[in-house]
């Protein structure tokens, strides 16, 4: 015990030391628990998500319509086995909730949707059907499905009824992966960062501790036990810093976990579950390793593997050389990461090393008092060469993460802009007529851009594509006029608007024109309201990664039998004011109170949401810049105290 | 049911609360939570001086807790052989309603009451069993009075014209599609329909059809079976049915020769048991029957899959010299779902000769 109180004794006369390797612990604790408590949530929910619909199918209403409870009693009722499958969508981070009736899955034997070891359906995000269908309001939409199992043929089902394919949602492709591994890069990065500063700061306090050692050696210390009360000082310091960290990172996580949901919700179409993040115990087991590495690692070590220290620069280079090949040509997002990593490896341990190898070619060019200088200049490179390579990796990420925002924020602005572009819009009533708002729309001549939005969906026909039959988003819209032609088109045929507008033909997404391989001029088969079309394709219109398959095709040319599921009225106020517009819809429509959305509060309110999503990013950025400058700074400081007595001698 | 442990385990969660309300071991509380208090204030309670009316009485009675509809068969093939079949749906609410009160809406997938169905079918001492669950309000079970109609599913009773019914179950592997002739009045039970389950007044309401004739198609395997006999059918309601501390019931519906129809049933208590019954002659004349008149005791056990169950009985009626061995056939009769009971066509000899079936719950385990 007395020798343990000995050596600590150092951090006594040096508290900056104790206080920078625990606040470099605690933050960084923090920071990676908070990541990858987040970026886990996020992929649990994705894999089970996929899981619970993997292999299943679903029973749709041949006529277009939703499935209702009704229909779900009929077909059991005919002694077809049908389970609900209701879903909510919550804001974040409530996150989705998924309602079963337990009542009803007997008959899907071992095939029952969600099972996963046997206890399925059990715990969140799954509830009672009953009490998640009373979530459901106008905030908190549910969409129910009936699931059928997979032995189920076409041949058995009762009329009106057709199978299809059960998704939660369009495949995300790797959008929502990508958006999650930058994340992991930048938990190892505020890892590696960490490691880094923490080995320096050690480092350095173990050179200041020699002269202990040395003392402590002549009084018949073993240096084997020393060398273990070192281990066990950063284990309990390790532990007692990581404990707070995961608690800051969990209470970091909650706090920006709804709108990383909704960012996540927004770009990918990719639902956040409510379901836990992850223990203490990885987080704890992590940081402490990372701990115990960075500061007991022998560099000897590293010197004596073949072929290392042999290689030297050589070694660094080829990783530099390979890092630079994989990013440039490497079509996985994976070997990518992995690219940049190497990259970032060799141009980490390279940049002391070329500093000081400058200095030492500089130095060479002096005499007398500026050969001493620069000489000095060179061994301060390389004493001070892994805070140097943290700061350059520090900046590296501040870079890489503005980056990766800026890219994510413009495509959620043009998204916005794209899907609120008018002012305000207006629900249209369950009961209304969307044609007599149309009328007294287009009886305010003052009223300034505005056009009617119907949503529905329609099946692509199996010539257009892959094969199987695709459904897919369908917005008619009528006029078509400035709120849609500003969108940008990626291709098209020329005039596309003004055909579009004329019925000439229809516009896709992008996505569903990459997937299908769609291109302005084909023509495209739809199924629409029960009937079979063929349609021109006009242009492909950007879709900012929404990957749903959309058409765009003008109100007044879609088929009769076209049953919106969904209809507003798109505007801008013009010289009218909103209220006046609100009363005379009611009027019209003789109903209650509207849907009024005021689409640029949305918009604010969305920017808002997406900046506090990156917020967790710019802390990372932010709070290892500057713990990676203010170790910097330190070392320099304590290299320079160190030498103080020297420079003194100069002076004499 | 094999293989869905996850949601099975669920669904014994949700129908144990939605049929016992707050047991947390189904088979040991009671079958299907028949012993529960009911809340006086909420559920309406059978009492003396209640009175049965037809034919608002073979539907539903959302005031009450739980009731059932239940039907057992003693046919027999076109190649003589015996064959029994069950089928019951049990209704249990959540929550009280008047008769007339409006459902809730549909899609809110409401929990107010779950309804449960087990069908059975025993021949060659095989016995096949199903069970189905839902829940009510939905359209996916329930019961009319006029025309008369309970469902579940596909499975179903109802009437297609006066005095005829049509019973349709699917079972794995087997199924039955049977029409029905109801060739006498109902018979009330106890005090005019009021069926007495304590010294302490627990009861239900109670009435049969005691005298169905049966004919239709059994499906086994892929074989059908024309087949045709007796059969009994039972509605029972209450909201309180049995008294604290009431470990099961040994039931018995019996054709007997001569046009006789016995229906006794045993309440095991902690101390003795509870006994009551109905002799029902050939014209329809019943007498009730107590204690002092009905002597019914084990005659044999039987080593089953759960354990002991008395397969053979010895019942007397001595003021109408009625001694009775009732033996269930070879076999086990155990009907395997969310709560386990014995249930088992059994042939009669003594004094009279005859089949019937035997309900044996809480045994075992």
């Amino acid at each position: 015990m007395t020798l343990f109180v000995a050596l600590f004794s150092h951090y006594r006369r040096h508290p900056l030391q104790l206080l920078a390797l625990a606040l470099m612990i605690v933050l960084a604790t923090t920071l990676w628990t908070g990541v990858s408590n987040l970026t886990e949530r996020a992929r649990a929910s994705l894999a089970q998500s996929e899981r619970a619909v993997a292999g299943q199918q679903q029973l749709v209403r041949v006529d277009g319509q939703a499935v209702s409870v009704r229909d779900f009693a009929v077909l059991r009722r005919q002694g077809l086995c049908v389970m609900p499958w209701l879903e909510v969508r919550r804001p974040a981070p409530a996150g989705r909730v998924i309602g079963v009736d337990p009542f009803a899955g007997g008959c899907f034997g071992d095939q029952v949707p969600g099972q996963a070891g046997g206890d399925a359906l059990i715990g969140e995000p799954f509830l009672d059907i009953g009490d998640a269908a009373a979530l459901v309001d106008q905030d908190n939409p549910g969409t129910l499905s009936l699931l059928v199992p997979v032995t189920v043929l076409p041949a058995e089902l009762p009329p009106g009824y057709e199978l299809k394919d059960f998704s939660l949602g369009p495949a995300t492709g790797e959008l929502g992966e990508s958006f999650l591994l930058n994340l992991d890069a930048l938990g190892v990065l505020v890892l590696l960062i960490t490691a880094l500063l923490v080995r320096s700061v050690y480092q350095m306090g173990r050179v200041q501790r020699r002269e202990s050692f040395a003392l402590l050696a002549r009084f018949g210390v073993p240096p084997g036990r020393v060398q273990r009360l070192l281990l066990m000082e950063m284990v309990v310091l390790a532990a007692l810093c990581v404990l707070p960290g995961i608690w800051l990172g969990r209470w970091l996580a909650a706090v920006l976990g709804g709108g990383f949901g909704q960012a996540l919700e927004g770009l990918f179409d990719t639902p956040l579950y409510a379901v836990e993040g992850g223990g203490f115990a990885l987080p704890a087991v992590v940081m402490v390793t990372m701990v115990l590495v960075a500061c007991f690692t022998d560099q000897r070590l590293w010197a004596k593997l073949p072929g290392v220290s042999a290689a030297g620069p050589s070694l660094w280079l080829a990783m530099l050389f390979l890092g630079v090949v994989m990013v440039g040509v490497t079509p996985g997002l994976t070997w990518l990461f992995t690219g940049i990593a190497l990259v970032f490896v060799a141009v980490g341990v390279l940049t002391p090393r070329l500093l000081s190898a400058s200095a030492q070619w500089w130095s060479d060019r002096a005499g007398g008092l500026v050969l001493w200088q620069r000489r000095e200049l060179a061994v301060l490179f390389r004493r001070l060469a892994l805070p140097v390579v943290a700061l350059q990796f520090a900046v590296a990420m501040v870079l890489a993460v503005q980056a990766l925002v800026t890219t994510f924020e413009d495509t959620f602005e043009a998204w916005l802009a794209q899907r609120l572009e008018a002012e305000f819009y207006v629900e249209v009533p369950d009961a209304a007529r969307a044609a007599d708002g149309v009328r007294y729309l287009a009886s305010r001549t003052e009223l300034g851009d505005w056009h009617l939005v119907q949503r529905g969906t329609a099946r692509l026909s199996a010539a257009a594509g892959s094969g199987a039959p695709v459904e897919v988003d369908l917005f008619a819209i009528a006029p078509i006029g400035p709120l849609v032609t500003g969108w940008t088109l990626q291709t098209s045929v020329a005039d596309a608007w003004s055909k579009l507008a004329a019925g000439e033909g229809v516009m896709v997404n992008e996505q569903l024109a990459r997937r299908e391989g769609l291109k302005p001029g084909d023509s495209l088969g739809l199924t629409v309201g029960g009937q079979a079309r063929e349609f021109a394709i006009l242009g492909v219109y950007a879709d900012y990664g929404r990957p749903a398959g959309e058409i765009l095709a003008a109100g007044q040319r879609l088929p009769q039998a076209f049953r919106p599921q969904f209809e507003s009225l798109s505007m801008n106020p013009g010289d009218v004011t909103m209220t006046e517009i609100e009363q005379g819809l009611t009027e019209v429509w003789n109903a209650g109170k509207l849907t009024v959305r005021d689409n640029r509060s949305i918009q604010a309110l969305a920017s808002g949401v997406f900046d506090q999503t990156f917020l967790l990013t710019r802390a990372i950025t932010v709070l290892t810049l500057v713990l990676a400058g203010t170790s910097l700074l330190m070392m320099g400081w304590v290299f320079f105290s160190s030498r103080a007595w020297y420079y003194r001698l100069l002076s004499v | 049911m094999m293989g869905f442990p996850g949601s099975l385990r669920r669904a014994a969660l949700v129908l144990c609360l939605a049929l016992s309300a707050c047991s947390e071991s189904p088979p040991s509380s009671g079958f299907a939570g028949l012993d529960e208090q009911a809340d006086a204030g909420e559920f309406a309670q059978p009492a003396p001086g209640d009175r049965l009316r037809f034919p608002e009485d073979f539907g539903p009675h959302p005031r009450h807790r739980i009731e059932w509809w239940y039907l057992t068969a003693n046919l027999t093939t076109d190649q003589g052989e015996p064959l029994g079949l069950q089928w019951t749906q049990f209704r249990q609410a959540l929550v009280a309603r008047d008769a007339d009160a409006p459902a809730p809406a549909a899609n809110r997938w409401p929990m107010e009451a779950g309804w449960m169905a087990h069908a059975a079918v025993s021949f060659r001492e095989q016995h096949g069993f199903a069970e189905k669950l839902a829940r009510g309000d939905i359209g996916q079970a329930g019961a009319t009075a006029e025309p008369f109609n309970v469902w579940l599913d596909d499975w179903h009773l109802q009437a297609l014209e006066e005095g005829q019914w049509r019973l349709q179950v699917n079972g794995e592997g087997w199924s039955y599609d049977l029409r029905l002739t109801v060739q006498r009045e109902p018979v009330a039970h106890g005090d005019h329909g009021f069926s007495a389950k304590s010294a302490s007044g627990e009861g239900s309401m109670y009435f049969s059809l005691v005298n169905l004739a049966i004919a239709g198609e059994v499906t086994l395997n892929g074989e059908v079976h024309r087949v045709s006999g007796l059969g009994w059918f039972d509605r029972e309601w209450s909201s309180q049915f049995l008294k604290a501390g009431q470990q099961g019931w040994d039931w018995f519906a019996l054709h007997l020769d001569g046009g006789y129809k016995l229906m006794a049933f045993r309440l095991r208590e902690d101390e003795g048991a509870f006994v009551s019954g109905s002799w029902i002659n050939a014209n329809g004349d019943v007498e009730s029957l107590g204690a002092g008149d009905l002597l019914l005791e084990p005659a044999g056990w039987q080593t089953s899959q759960h354990g002991r169950v008395p397969a053979q009985w010895r019942l007397r009626i001595p003021p109408h010299e009625v001694d009775l061995l009732i033996e269930a056939p070879a076999g086990d009769y155990w009907n395997n779902g969310l709560f386990p009971y014995w249930e088992s066509p059994v042939s009669v000899t003594g004094s009279h000769g005859g089949v019937g079936y035997m309900e044996l719950t809480g045994y075992g385990g």
